[in-house]
This record gives structure tokens, C-alpha cells and sequence, in this order.
């Protein structure tokens, strides 16, 4: 599903160079619930904008869902973000004019689908919201906020979820719900990468991914095994 | 902390935001410029006024004969010469001022036909002469004493530079007799050049030859006689004094002349260009008000938007356990920086304003003097409110973002999840369409403080778009009305002026016989005054045949036929006058003494009707009521149609040939003087309309940009689900249209409010003599709704580039 290989991301900052990512090789398959784990500056963002194709890298070759994203113009990479990825941010990003059931109906929206409202509608009571549908964001919990994030990337359909710090904003008992959902994701064939520097989330993945310096550290299942989300705290 | 400290920090913030700073204090530019440019017109024009009249010595005193009266040369001069207080008087110079017709066709290079009704006017000349009334000599030279008796002139500089004459060449009078100009001149009483029909600035349409006395004595066959005399007052004189001593004089030594005594300020020019300076100015100030409105408010709204971008730092301020005074510093600099930055544009805009505004105005009327220097109190006042209220936007999200407890404030997204506003109010209004079609009317609801500044700015500035463009459709409609009804029935008819009053059997025999005209009817035209409850108007009556002539006056109520020996006058004089149909009311005229003598007199008669003339001082009576002016048979006027096959200019022409025709002109022609006048206003009327597209630009273009800032992390947001550049401009643009055309409507609706006012206030006022209707035309809603819609509109598409290089993960990071 997903492939890099070698990719490197630079950047200047004045006369300096900044190696955000260097020679990282990934592969990740359908349904896996990856996590990306690292200090802050690691890169792990930089990973995560890259495969969801919002950049471009210095060197080295991305492919997500069949799709070489090297080289590909603006055009193609917002047709890819379209059609193949949905992101879920840690300050949630909902559009503030929008009810929550129209900030889900948009990621219907922007991918075309037909009765987007009753797939907004369904997607909602799936995560729990279905009381909540009318509200505006600013009437809802940053729980409920980050719900509605996830149902809008979900009502897209799109086979790669992309989170980045998903609990970051959120407190342990809602952070756990969160995780819980989209580890129901991956369970659904969707491939789901989480970006988080806690490591304690990590127990819950398939997989986790550890960055460095830009560089991939480790790569494998958590150290002693999946963990039930219910047994995770932090 | 040091204020340096502050300062500095408020410099980063305005370098970081430099394009929308600037167009922030271009707008408080514009909008005080123009306030501090339109607010100063009065002083300009009272103090060129002032110069130009004093520097060519206008009369403090006018003595006029009636029409035909004339008197010995030397006569008038030695009558005022003896009153007591002769002593005052510091010049007398008499003059013999006569109608005419004017070819000048011969002078133009542009082998124009040009053939208008005139006047001469006989001068003294030669040994600094004429000192009452200089000539500001414009082009060619001056007239001197050895021009006397040759058939050698002046033309007037307005109707010269009209049609584009040169300095120097020949003319032909009414007769057929040619004379040569040398020069062209400004004179004090043609500053203005107005005709008796009631038209200003109708150069176009009348041309003064200033000659000789004796040379208007030949033309003229008066030898040695003069129709006219003005004086000069010392400066301590007591002009009524003076004035009462000669009017009794007259009355007693010359009753037969039907002599008046006029001041300066009967003289229609001089009353014009100094009553019009404060209603002009009302008009001014209003629109200048209303443009420092919107741009305030557009301030206002921009300011706070700015400063509202730094509530966070605030917060963090909070935090860290600054005072509340301390915060508010640094936003406060920023908003006093912007203010003043704009009123040092506001002092480059009022200067250009300024003169553009001279330049018009001394194309307009060309005055010896002119300047148009900067006013400082006028502009002080625009600055005040420039400064203050764009400040004051800085206090209010000051003061809400020190409400708020830091821990909210510093929290990451406290902002961006914030209020709906009023979108709420929306929640069930389900808008057809998928989500992007709903997101922008979400918006307008979401922002309704940002939607209501930003329209309400759009508003002010349709409202004067409107205002002044729909004065000149009512301007224009009214004169539409007014030439739609002389031309009913017989719209190819002209009038021939006489230059005296003459039998009607003789006029008519004079305008037949050079075989041009099919129908003919005498008339007569006589100045008048109606009086009724202490209320005078001066008006201009027609005698006609009420009853069976070509052309007659459409009655709206009452007896069109002017019962007997009644008069119709206009609906609006009847209304000034508080009288209706029936009632009586005396009108002031003169009749006519043996041959040559006139006297004033006072009849009470009915009004037998109303008409539908805008212009109130066209009253009409029957042809049969002639005997009330001694002048039973006579005529001064007839009224023509060409005969089949021969076309206007040819009956000009020949009639103009004619001994005793003064002028032929078609009877639209007074609709073209007006026409001609409101075409002179269009300029300056373009200045004002163009400061008002201009404001509207600037709030758009700044409105646009600051939404694009404010709406980063939503639009980064759609970028990251795949939403193409153009869908999330489109929105855009929807939202914008939406704003534009709540903004747009406001303004059509207080632009209607404004021009009633104008209508019903102002302009009775300034132009007492026209019933103005009020219009607003299709180009004047679609120049507001391409100003307020289109521009508005379309601005978000300025922030295209913005948008294309975003640097989305960044902006998706970036927490406010």
C-alpha cells in the first residue's frame, strides 16, 4: 500500500540544511495500523506529510496505493489527496461554519460520493455522534471535535487514514476512544498511520515505525507485543 | 519595558503585514484626503471669487433702462453725479448693451456653424477705460481709444474658448454686419455666463461682444445714447444710501426710462458664484462624510482584524504576568502607527483632490484668480476622525482579548474552533448543493461583525455612487421632461428673438420674407415678478395664443386657454408661491409709456392654470392680455417652423440676415444649455466617483486578503483533502459576492435616501427655478452593483497566488 524508498527531505534554513528525513525505506501494507513513533524534530511529520502527498521530497521515490507520487504535478498530488488519503490532525481542523454533520458530509463531498448527507450521517453515529449531528464545533468536547475529524476522513472512503497526533489535544480517557477507533479502521482493510511521540500508543499498533534524525531506527511489532488499548495509560 | 522595546516590536508587526497596512492607510487616505479635497471647496471659491471680482473692479451699483428705453450719453452719469452722497462714488461709466445675434462660423477653423443669440455691450475705452468691469484680456489684445466707432471688439472668453476660436478674427452681428475681435476677455459680469432664459454656464449658446460705446452706438443706430450705467463705491460707502438716492432720482428726473438700481448681487453671474458656494459645499460635505464614513469603517474592520491576529500572543502575554496596560501597548502602537500613516496619505490625497478639483473648477469658470491651497482645519477635522476611529478598532479586540482567562487564551486552538457567530440562525436553512456551495453563506453568518463592517463599508461608498450619479439622471430626466414639453406637437420650431418690440403684422412680414418658414406666430416676452405672501418670483412670461397657436403649454390643471386674462404658471411656482389654480396673485411687470418708456407695474390676476415645466420661471398668458403691458399688437418674438424642404440651420441663417432679429434658435435649444451644464459638472462628479471606486477596491482587495490570512488553516485544511485551488477561490468569491450584494443593496437604498435629500433640501436651495425629478437610471444600479458586487467579488481572486503557494503542512501546524 504504501512504498518509499531512500526518501530524503531537506530544507534550508538560512545557510544551514536541515535533513528532516534521510534514506528512509518503508513499506506498509493494507489494513496495517502503523505507528510512527519519535521526539519531537524526528521527522515523523515530514514522513507523514510526504505520504499524504501535502510534499514533495528531496530525493528518493514514494508510491501510496499504486501511485508514484515522485514527480507528479500539484494537479495529480491533489487528485491523489482525494482519492487515496484523509488526513486526521491533532487540533482537529474542523470548519467552524460548518454543523459536525456538514464537516463530516464534506469529506463525502469532496470525493464525490452520491447521498453524502446519509453517508455523513451513518459515518457519524458510527463514532458515537449521532445526538450530535447539528452542533457546530465550538458547541462540541475536543473528544467530540476529534470524532467528527475522524468521521470526515472516514466519509471519504479513502483507503489510507494519515493522524497526526490524534491525542494529542485530548485527555487520557478520550485519547483511548480515539485510538480505539482507529484501530477499528485498520481492523476495516484501511491502512492507518499514526504520528505520535508517545510511545505508550504505540503498544496498540501492529507495527511501530521509530525515527531518529530524520533516520528509521526500528521497524517491527511493539517490543512485547500488541497490547489491548484497554490496558494502555498514560 | 523601554518604549523603544514596544516600538520596535510594532514595526515587525506592520513590516509583516505591509500590503495590508499600507492599503489600511490608503483607505483612511482616501477617505480623509477626500473629505479634507471636498471640505475645502468653499474657501477656494469665496477667496478666488473675492480676488477675481475685486481685481477687475465688478459694479457695486447697476442702473438699467426697461427694455427700448434709452437715454442721452452723459445723461445717466450727470443724474447720479448730483445726488448727495455723489461723493462716493469712484467711478460711473455708461454703457449701451443691446441683444444681437452672433455668427461666428467665419472664425472657426472647424468650419462649425455657429449661430447663437448674444448681446453687445458698448464700452468706454481707451486711458485704463473701462475701469468698472476691466477686461482680464485672455487672448489677442486689449481695446483702446482709437478703436472707438470702428467696428472692432472684444469676444467673450468662455464662448470663445467654447468652440475652440482663435485669438483674433471676424464675426457677423444680427444684420449682417461684420466686425472684427482682437481679443478675447473675462469681464466680472460674465465669470458666469447666464442667459435670461434661466441657463448658467451657457456659453454654448450665447456670446458677448464688448466694443466701443460709440461702435454699439453705430451698430446699433442709437447714436450718442446709452441703455445702462455702473458704479464704483468707495470702500466706506453706504451702497444702500447711494442706491435709495439714485432710484429717487430716477423716479423724479427720468420716470420714462423704467430705470432699476441693481447691486452687485442682483447680478445673476455674481449671485451664482457666491450663493452656490455654501449649497455646493453642503453637497460636498456630504459626500465627503459619507466617503470618510466608509473608509473608517473599513479601518475599523481591517484594524481589528489585524490586532485580533495577535490574541494569542496576548494571551501568552497574560501568562507570563504582564499588566494589562503593558499588552496593550504593542497592539495600540500598531493601530496609531496605521492611523497615522494614513492621514500622512490623507495629506497627499487632499492635495491631489485639491487640484484636481482647482483645475476643474478653473476649467469650469475661469476666474483671473484662482489657488486652491491646503486647508489645514478642514483637513484637521477629517484627520481627527481618520486617526481616532481606526485607533479606537485597535482598543476593542484589545479589550476582548484581555477578557479572556490566559489559560484559554494560549490554548492551542481557542481561536479556530471559536464561535459560530450567527451561523446557528442557519442551521436548518438547508441551501441546495453539497457543502462548498454552503460554506460561504456559513461564513457570511459566521463573521457577521466582519460581514456587517465590510458591507456597511461597500454601502457608504454605493450610497455615493448612487448620490451622485442618480442627481445627474434626475438632472437628466428632468431636462427630458422639460424639452419633451416644448417639443410636443412641433418639434422643428424655433424661436426668433427681436431686438425691440415691433407690430406683430411687422415681425411676421419680417420672418416671412425671406421664404423659409411655413408657420408663424407672434409672441411677446416679458420679465416679471409673482408675489404672494410676502414670497417674489422672478419669471419670464410668454404671451401666446393660448387658444389657437402651433405650440401651447400642456396644462395639469386649470384652463389651458388662460381664461381671461389670467396666467399659468409652473406647478412649482404655484407651490413656492402657496397658491392653487384660482387664487390670485399679483404679478410685477413692466408696461409700456408712449413709444420708448416703460414703467413697472402691479396687476392682481388668477391663476388660471398649472403647467408641466420643470422650470418654475416659465409662466404663459393669452396674446389678449397684451394690453396689460401696454404692448396690445406688438411682439418681441415669433415663433417659426420651417416651410418643407428647408432645414433648421438654413432658416437660421437666413433670418439671422434679417435687420431686427436678435437671435433664431430651436426651442430645444434651452434643454441643451442645461444639458451642456450638467456635462461641465461631470468632471468633478468624476472625482468623487472616483474616490469612491477607489475605497471600494481597497476595502475589497483588503478585505480579501485578510480573510485569505484569517481563513489559512481552513483553506490548508481543504487542500489537504484534495479541495483544487479553484473550488476553495470560488467560495471565496461567493462569499464575497454575498458581502458585495448585502453591501450594494444598503447602499442603492441610502443612496435613494441621499438623493431625496438632495432633491427635496438641498437643491431647492441652490437651483430654486427647477423641479428636479428624481430618477435613478440602469447604468447607475449596474455602476453600484458592478462597484459593490463585481469588485467585491472578484477580489478573493487577487489572493489566487497566495493561495497556489501555500505552504500547507505549515499552515496546518500553525495553531492561530
Amino acid at each position: 500500500m504504501i512504498e518509499l524508498e531512500r526518501v530524503a527531505r531537506h530544507y534550508r534554513l538560512g545557510a544551514m540544511t536541515v535533513k528532516a528525513l534521510d534514506g528512509v525505506d518503508l513499506r506498509v501494507a493494507p489494513g496495517e495500523f502503523v505507528v510512527v513513533l519519535g521526539p519531537s524534530g524526528s521527522g515523523k511529520t515530514t514522513l507523514l506529510n510526504l505520504i499524504g502527498a501535502l510534499d514533495t521530497p528531496s530525493d528518493g521515490r514514494i508510491r501510496v496505493a499504486g501511485r508514484e507520487l515522485t514527480g507528479a504535478s500539484r494537479g495529480e498530488l491533489a487528485r491523489f489527496r482525494r482519492g487515496t488519503v484523509s488526513f486526521i490532525f491533532q487540533t482537529f481542523n474542523l470548519f467552524p461554519g460548518l454543523t459536525a454533520l456538514e464537516n463530516v458530509q464534506f469529506g463525502a463531498d469532496v470525493t464525490g460520493k452520491r447521498r453524502a448527507r446519509e453517508l455523513a450521517a451513518e459515518v457519524l453515529e458510527q463514532v458515537g455522534l449521532g445526538l450530535r449531528m447539528g452542533h457546530f464545533p465550538n458547541a462540541l468536547s475536543g473528544g467530540e471535535q476529534q470524532r467528527v475529524a475522524i468521521a470526515r476522513a472516514l466519509a471519504t472512503r479513502n483507503p489510507v487514514l494519515l493522524a497526526d497526533e490524534p491525542t494529542g489535544e485530548l485527555d487520557f480517557r478520550t485519547g483511548v476512544a480515539i485510538l480505539e477507533l482507529l484501530r477499528t479502521q485498520a481492523d476495516g482493510e484501511r491502512t492507518v498511520l499514526v504520528v505520535t511521540h508517545n510511545r505508550e500508543i504505540s503498544r496498540a499498533a501492529d507495527r511501530v515505525v521509530e525515527l531518529s534524525s530524520g533516520r528509521v531506527v526500528a521497524d517491527g511489532p511493539p517490543r512485547a507485543g500488541r497490547a489491548p488499548i484497554a490496558e494502555l495509560h498514560w | 519595558m523601554a518604549a523603544r522595546f514596544w516600538l520596535r516590536w510594532s514595526w515587525r508587526d506592520l513590516r509583516e503585514r505591509w500590503l495590508q497596512v499600507v492599503v489600511i492607510a490608503l483607505t483612511i487616505g482616501l477617505g480623509t484626503g477626500t473629505y479634507a479635497g471636498l471640505g475645502s471647496t468653499s474657501v477656494w471659491r469665496r477667496d478666488a471669487n473675492d480676488a477675481s471680482y475685486a481685481a477687475l473692479h465688478m459694479f457695486d451699483l447697476r442702473v438699467r433702462l426697461a427694455p427700448g428705453a434709452f437715454a442721452a450719453a452723459g445723461r445717466l452719469a450727470d443724474l447720479v453725479g448730483r445726488v448727495d452722497h455723489a461723493g462716493a462714488i469712484e467711478s460711473a461709466e455708461e454703457r449701451l448693451i443691446l441683444p444681437t445675434g452672433v455668427d461666428a462660423s467665419g472664425a472657426s477653423s472647424d468650419a462649425l456653424t455657429i449661430l447663437v443669440p448674444g448681446r453687445i455691450v458698448g464700452v468706454p475705452v481707451g486711458n485704463g477705460l473701462p475701469r468698472v468691469g476691466a477686461f482680464d484680456v485672455r487672448a489677442g489684445h486689449g481695446l483702446t481709444g482709437a478703436d472707438a466707432g470702428e467696428a472692432v471688439g472684444l469676444l467673450e472668453y468662455h464662448f470663445a474658448e467654447h468652440y475652440g476660436l482663435p485669438p483674433e478674427g471676424a464675426i457677423r452681428l444680427s444684420g449682417g454686419a461684420r466686425l472684427d475681435y482682437v481679443g478675447q476677455a473675462l469681464t466680472p459680469e460674465y465669470f458666469l455666463v447666464t442667459t435670461e432664459r434661466g441657463g448658467l454656464m451657457a456659453e454654448a449658446n450665447f456670446a458677448a461682444v464688448f466694443v466701443p460705446l460709440e461702435t454699439a452706438q453705430a451698430l446699433s443706430g442709437h447714436a450718442r445714447q446709452v441703455n445702462d450705467l455702473v458704479l464704483t463705491l468707495g470702500g466706506d460707502a453706504d451702497r444702500s444710501l447711494v442706491q435709495g438716492e439714485i432710484e429717487r432720482a430716477l423716479a423724479t428726473e427720468a420716470p420714462g426710462l423704467g430705470a432699476t438700481v441693481e447691486t452687485r448681487e442682483d447680478d445673476q453671474a455674481y449671485h451664482v458664484l457666491y450663493q452656490d458656494i455654501e449649497g455646493d459645499q453642503q453637497f460636498w460635505n456630504l459626500f465627503a462624510a459619507l466617503i470618510l464614513a466608509g473608509a473608517t469603517l473599513a479601518a475599523f474592520n481591517l484594524t481589528s482584524r489585524i490586532v485580533e491576529a495577535q490574541r494569542r500572543e496576548i494571551g501568552i502575554a497574560m501568562g507570563l504576568g504582564l499588566p494589562g496596560t503593558a499588552i496593550a501597548v504593542r497592539p495600540l502602537l500598531v493601530g496609531a502607527q496605521i492611523a497615522l500613516l494614513g492621514i500622512v496619505f490623507g495629506v497627499a490625497v487632499g492635495l491631489l483632490i485639491g487640484e484636481a478639483m482647482r483645475r476643474l473648477l478653473e476649467e469650469l469658470v475661469p476666474l483671473p484668480a484662482w489657488s486652491a491651497p491646503f486647508q489645514p482645519r478642514v483637513f484637521a477635522e477629517g484627520a481627527a476622525l481618520g486617526f481616532f476611529l481606526p485607533f479606537a478598532a485597535t482598543i476593542y479586540p484589545v479589550w476582548r482579548a484581555l477578557r479572556v482567562a490566559p489559560v484559554e487564551a494560549i490554548r492551542t486552538g481557542y481561536l479556530a474552533a471559536r464561535g459560530g457567530g450567527l451561523a446557528s440562525v442557519a442551521r436548518r436553512w438547508r441551501l441546495p448543493g453539497n457543502t462548498f456551495g454552503r460554506m460561504p453563506f456559513r461564513n457570511v453568518l459566521r463573521t457577521p461583525r466582519r460581514t456587517l463592517l465590510t458591507a456597511l463599508g461597500i454601502a457608504a461608498a454605493a450610497t455615493v455612487l448612487v448620490g451622485t450619479a442618480g442627481m445627474l439622471d434626475s438632472f437628466f430626466v428632468t431636462i427630458d421632461r422639460g424639452e419633451a414639453e416644448v417639443l410636443r406637437g412641433a418639434p422643428d420650431r424655433l424661436t426668433v428673438d427681436l431686438d425691440g418690440f415691433a407690430p406683430a403684422e411687422r415681425a411676421v412680414a419680417l420672418v416671412r420674407e425671406p421664404g423659409v418658414v411655413d408657420e408663424v406666430e407672434p409672441a411677446l416676452r416679458v420679465g416679471g415678478t409673482l408675489v404672494s405672501g410676502g414670497t417674489e418670483l422672478d419669471v419670464s412670461i410668454e404671451l401666446l395664443d393660448l387658444a389657437g397657436g402651433f405650440w401651447r403649454p400642456t396644462v395639469t390643471q386649470g384652463d389651458a386657454t388662460g381664461g381671461s386674462g389670467g396666467i399659468i404658471v409652473a406647478e412649482k411656482a404655484a407651490r413656492d408661491l402657496g397658491v392653487r389654480v384660482g387664487d390670485e396673485v399679483t404679478v410685477r411687470h413692466p408696461r409700456r409709456v408712449g413709444e420708448a418708456g416703460f414703467e413697472t407695474v402691479e396687476d392682481r390676476l388668477v391663476v388660471a392654470g398649472l403647467h408641466a415645466n420643470p422650470l418654475r420661471f416659465l409662466a404663459f398668458m393669452d396674446l389678449g392680455s397684451a394690453g396689460l403691458m401696454g404692448l396690445a399688437g406688438a411682439a418681441n418674438v415669433v415663433y417659426v417652423t420651417p416651410a418643407p424642404g428647408v432645414s433648421t440651420d438654413e432658416v437660421k441663417r437666413a433670418l439671422f440676415a434679417q435687420p431686427g432679429v436678435a437671435s433664431v434658435q430651436p426651442v430645444g435649444s434651452t434643454a441643451r444649455v442645461f444639458r451642456d451644464l450638467i456635462d461641465d459638472f461631470l468632471g468633478i462628479l468624476g472625482i468623487v466617483q472616483l474616490a469612491v471606486v477607489g475605497l471600494a477596491l481597497l476595502i475589497a482587495f483588503n478585505s480579501a486578503s485578510i480573510s485569505a490570512d484569517e481563513r489559512a488553516r481552513e483553506n490548508a485544511t481543504m487542500f489537504a483533502f484534495g479541495v483544487p485551488v479553484r473550488t476553495v477561490l470560488r467560495m471565496a468569491v461567493v462569499e464575497g459576492l454575498v458581502i458585495g450584494l448585502i453591501g450594494t443593496v444598503v447602499g442603492l437604498g441610502l443612496g435613494r435616501i441621499v438623493l431625496q435629500w438632495l432633491v427635496d433640501v438641498l437643491l431647492p436651495g441652490t437651483i430654486p427655478d427647477i423641479t428636479v425629478s428624481i430618477a435613478l437610471s440602469a447604468e447607475t444600479f449596474a455602476k453600484a452593483f458592478g462597484m459593490g458586487v463585481v469588485a467585491v467579488g472578484l477580489a478573493p481572486l487577487l489572493t489566487a497566488r497566495r493561495l497556489m503557494r501555500m505552504d500547507v503542512p505549515s499552515t496546518l501546524r500553525v495553531v492561530e
